[in-house]
């Protein structure tokens, strides 16, 4: 168990490392210059720019504006201000083509309108799942929100506070859709001179921690053991000893997703248009998982993946 | 072994006298002129190679093989409830049956990832085989089986007895009468695919069960039923779902029409079982480039006309009209005509006189019999393909000359495996 902390504590270093930014496992989104890692879809007026460090959206009904890259579990940590009757929101796991359809919104909102029932204020998943705990909803003011996307439980925390938590699969509609996508925020939603504000937009991958998504292979439902498997994948060779870790366990479940994984971290490697460090790095963890001298099962099936990657 | 061919040459004189002089009425057949049969694997489908046997009058059926002694019992009493006056020695062990001098046939319906091996097995004993599809577990066995039957002059016919039916026969004759104009796209398909079988504990293997000779050639894994009998095609470790199951069903009728050649590029897509152990597609849509032929495989009907109320079919794209078929059925469209047969196109092909028939006649004659192994191995070869693109998530780019993926070692390792010793 030690050497498995310390491999993730490597590579939640390698991962610090790579993004720079970074506390406490977050990676910030926003470089405070321009809109790099993020866009904006074409048809509509851009609604989005960095003005003085801060992410702005003035242009009602104006596109938009996600991140290029895909999450599915996560934390996600940003602070905002909406001007006097604002209106914006953030969306989670959604299709850009398809925002609200694909994802959900989990609501920015002024206390000004008629809709501003615990279904449809700030902090609620927008008409699917209610606050049980209102934030505070000053306007003009910074205020601190955390969104946890954590399978299928999805939390909401304003200002150090829980408002909203919502079990995706109580909920039949939240249960159809996406488990992974991009994350976007609501063009100015409300009129012309309104707006809201961003700073401090930080992510924390949790498909990106080895434990996380390990624990990702023993959940009871199907979909969250797939996405826990492309996760894996994702991470690539520094998975493999972990993984062959796992098929050295009891449970057959868990054993069965770190098989599966394991095939597809190595066939990806062996591509011809891998680069030759990724195939390396491969070849090195097979030979590690080998050498932790695993059952017969286990050596016969990590050495038969090795010839994978001979030239 | 040389017992083994002297009794061929006996046959193959008795093939021709039988073709020049008048027919022997069967059921009169001397004992010298009997085909003495083993059978090897008595599931479904070797039960069903049991009885069709038994009912060609020259087969003596004189041995029965599994590796489980409860399906092995049970097929020796239906055999004998049959023909009583069968008397079936029965062998857990393949091999006691291929040390038999005595036997002229066997019939392989084992689990696919010993079907290359029982056939090369048995060529190399100087037996003809009659084998389940498909063709083999990996490309490379494919090859080997072929070199060894040109070595030892062996009758092999692949068991794909819908290939034998008039309904193939007469879209091969529609097909290369030209009457559909040049056909540039096929369309396979076969719905539904693998199951995950859930996550059930490994188990101690049955008594009855010989777990270590069912797996032979394959790797080792600890026991659980779902892997054994019915559902071993669920796992690569044997087979490759049901994609395996079918491709060379239908296939063959692609193959019987077009002889397509010059296999180029194939592209697989498609996702594995989330809800279980089994490894093999869930649904597997492939691409395939022949030279100036494009072939479509999907696990869900393709958009064209009737279709969608066929499980299996294939579909013929010419420049003048379709044809879409499936193992009994043919629908002709040209323009907004639809009809079965087109009769100007004469009856070229001829019939055949049944799968199991004309593998016997080709064991007397020598010949080459309707599905035997250099036409079974080109039609399965695809097959292999698209399975080792559908596992890497890669085109492979194919060199249909070497029979080599081009700059993919990786592919090329998995078109073969290295068998479990002593399997090999």
């Amino acid at each position: 168990m030690s050497a498995l902390r310390f491999v993730c504590f490597c590579s939640c270093l390698a991962v610090s490392a790579a993004c720079g930014a970074a506390d406490g496992g977050f990676t910030s989104l926003l470089n405070g210059k321009d809109l790099s890692g993020w866009t904006m879809l074409p048809g509509k007026q851009p609604a989005f720019a960095v003005v003085d460090g801060l992410l702005e959206t003035r242009v009602p009904g104006g596109s938009d504006l996600f991140t290029v890259a895909r999450y599915g579990n996560y934390v996600l940590r940003f602070e905002y201000l909406l001007s006097k009757v604002g209106n914006s929101g953030v969306l989670i796991r959604c299709d850009p083509k398809n925002p609200w359809g694909t994802g959900v919104e989990v609501q920015l909102l002024a206390p000004w309108t008629p809709y501003r029932d615990d279904l449809h204020c700030t902090g609620s998943l927008y008409g699917y799942v209610a606050v049980t705990n209102r934030p505070d909803e000053t306007t003009g003011v910074w205020h601190r929100m955390e969104i946890r996307c954590d399978r299928n439980v999805i939390e909401v925390s304003v200002d150090g506070r829980r408002t909203t938590v919502a079990d995706t699969r109580a909920v039949k509609a939240l249960d159809a859709k996406l488990l992974s996508g991009v994350i976007g925020f609501q063009s100015n939603h409300s009129k012309q001179g309104e707006f809201a504000q961003f700073r401090k937009i930080e992510i924390r991958d949790l498909d990106a921690d080895q434990d996380y998504v390990l624990a990702g292979f023993s959940q009871t439902d199907e979909r969250f053991r797939v996405q826990a498997r492309e996760a894996a994948v994702a991470l690539g060779p520094a998975m493999i000893v972990p993984l062959a870790r796992v098929m050295e366990g009891d449970a057959v479940m868990a054993r069965s997703v770190a098989r599966q994984a394991l095939f597809d971290i190595v066939a990806a490697a062996s591509a011809p248009q891998a680069e030759a460090a990724a195939r390396d790095a491969a070849a090195r963890a097979l030979r590690e998982a080998l050498g932790a001298k695993p059952s017969e099962s286990t050596a016969g099936y990590v050495s038969w993946l090795s010839g994978m990657l001979r030239k | 072994m040389k017992s083994g061919i002297g009794r061929r040459h006996f046959l193959r004189q008795t093939g021709a006298a039988l073709a020049a002089g008048p027919l022997i009425a069967r059921a009169q057949t001397p004992p010298s002129e009997r085909v003495r049969v083993a059978h090897i694997g008595t599931g479904n489908m070797g039960g069903a190679h049991i009885q069709a046997f038994a009912a060609l009058p020259e087969v003596e059926t004189v041995a029965l093989c599994d590796v489980d002694s409860v399906r092995l019992a049970e097929s020796a009493k239906r055999l004998v409830q049959r023909k009583p006056t069968a008397k079936p020695e029965t062998y857990t062990d393949y091999r006691r049956i291929l040390e038999r001098k005595d036997i002229d046939v066997v019939t392989c319906a084992t689990p696919d990832h010993w079907h290359a091996l029982v056939a090369i097995h048995a060529f190399e004993a100087g037996k003809d085989v009659y084998g389940e599809k498909p063709l083999s577990y990996s490309l490379r066995e494919g090859q080997r089986m072929e070199q060894t039957l040109r070595r030892t002059g062996a009758v092999f016919q692949l068991g794909t007895q819908i290939h034998a039916e008039d309904n193939y026969h007469r879209v091969a004759e529609i097909i290369r009468s030209g009457a559909l104009g040049r056909i540039g796209t096929v369309r396979l398909w076969k719905n539904g695919g693998t199951r995950g079988l859930g996550f059930p504990p490994n188990q101690k293997p049955p008594d009855t069960l010989d777990w270590n000779l069912w797996l032979g050639p394959a790797p080792y894994a600890d026991y659980t039923p779902v892997r054994c009998h019915g559902s071993f095609r669920s796992f690569f470790d044997y087979s490759g779902g049901v994609f395996a199951d079918f491709w060379c069903h239908i296939a063959d009728v692609l193959f019987m029409s077009l002889q397509p050649e010059g296999l180029s590029t194939v592209e697989a897509r498609g996702e594995v079982p989330g809800d279980g152990i089994a490894d093999t597609p869930k649904w597997i849509d492939a691409d395939f480039a022949f030279k100036g032929l494009n072939v479509h495989w999907t696990t869900r009907p393709p958009q064209v006309p009737g279709a969608e109320k066929m499980s299996i079919g294939a579909h013929f794209e010419g420049e003048k009209g379709t044809l879409t078929c499936d193992y009994k059925s043919r629908k002709i469209r040209i323009g907004k005509e639809v009809l079965d047969d087109l009769p100007d196109v004469p009856v070229t092909l001829p019939r055949s006189p049944g799968h199991h028939r004309n593998f016997l006649d080709a064991v007397k004659s020598r010949g080459l019999p309707e599905s035997n192994l250099p036409y079974a191995r080109k039609m399965t070869l695809p097959m292999h393909l698209a399975l080792t693109s559908f596992r890497l998530k890669r085109k492979i780019v194919w060199d249909s000359v070497k029979e080599e993926a081009i700059g993919d070692p990786a592919a090329n390792y998995l078109l073969g495996r290295t068998n479990r010793a002593p399997f090999v």
